[in-house]
């Protein structure tokens, strides 16, 4: 089972079973030293093993990350080399999304 | 009504728009494979993987270097991480996430800790000896898939894994 803050990458693979949480990529079990709040969310991760009854469905944790995303330090402290290599193709998504 | 979650709430706009191309719109329509539970919880073997870059530091790191000059490149290679491992046994190596969390406390991506604790208060069965992670940017999985998931896969057989819980990072 995966335990994914990004479930819409099932459409493109397909897991047997999905668990999505709005928490931050580095992060998906829960804030630093918090062992009450990643207990929470892995015994709700773990209850999916029971409750899924078929491929492909996807549950999602109820479960809120205190931060707004602005101030959410997910990132690299460095552009990953990708990210630099294909930044203007990701500019023109941007722009094109805008404009749909 | 359920919460549904938008996997893109982290992400800044024009890396969402780009993403987002790149992901069908439309459910997935190929053979996902499915095994029933056939146990409760608390009877099942346990094993736990993350994309998180973590290495025991007796092993080498994941390999940034090359990937720094083939900047479409990930480290297509595995590794073993002992269940009985802390922060300072291991290093963290990945170029698209910010890696001082898990650095600080292992449990926020590969939860280790927890896992025991749940054995410990029969909650599940056990968790296996090892535990595993590998590097999650990986544009051309082909690698990855053919070479290092089958020693896994063979390993987490060797040591009665029924269960794995999958957290990308």
């Amino acid at each position: 089972m995966v335990l994914t803050p990004t479930p819409e990458y099932h459409r493109k693979i397909g897991f047997p079973r999905v668990a999505a949480i709005a928490y931050p990529y580095g992060r998906v079990v829960g804030e630093v030293h918090d062992s009450k709040g990643q207990r929470a969310v892995l015994l709700e991760a773990l209850s999916v093993f029971e409750r899924a009854e078929r491929a492909g469905e996807v549950y999602h944790l109820p479960f809120t990350w205190p931060e707004e995303p602005k101030e959410t330090k997910w990132h690299p402290p460095e552009m990953s080399p990708m990210i630099r290599l294909l930044l203007d193709k990701i500019k023109k998504a941007r722009k094109e999304a805008g404009n749909a | 009504m359920q919460k549904v979650i938008d996997g893109f709430r982290f992400v800044p706009p024009a890396l969402r728009s780009w993403l987002t191309q790149e992901i069908p719109t439309g459910p997935f329509t190929g053979s996902i494979p499915w095994t029933e539970l056939k146990r409760p919880l608390k009877e099942l073997t346990f094993s736990l993987m993350t994309s998180a870059g973590i290495n025991v530091k007796s092993d080498p790191p994941f390999d940034m270097e090359r990937e720094k000059r083939e900047p479409m490149w990930g480290d297509p290679t595995c590794r073993e991480v002992p269940k009985d491992v802390t922060e300072t046994d291991i290093d963290v190596n990945h170029l698209h996430i910010n890696t001082s969390y898990i650095k600080q406390d292992i449990n926020v991506m590969l939860p280790v800790k927890r896992f025991k604790e749940f054995k410990e208060e029969g909650i599940i069965g056990r968790l296996a000896s090892t535990c595993y992670s590998y590097y999650g940017f990986q544009l051309d999985a082909s690698e990855l898939l053919e070479k290092a998931l089958p020693r896994v896969a063979a390993k987490m057989s060797e040591e009665g894994v029924e269960a794995v819980l999958l957290t990308p990072a």
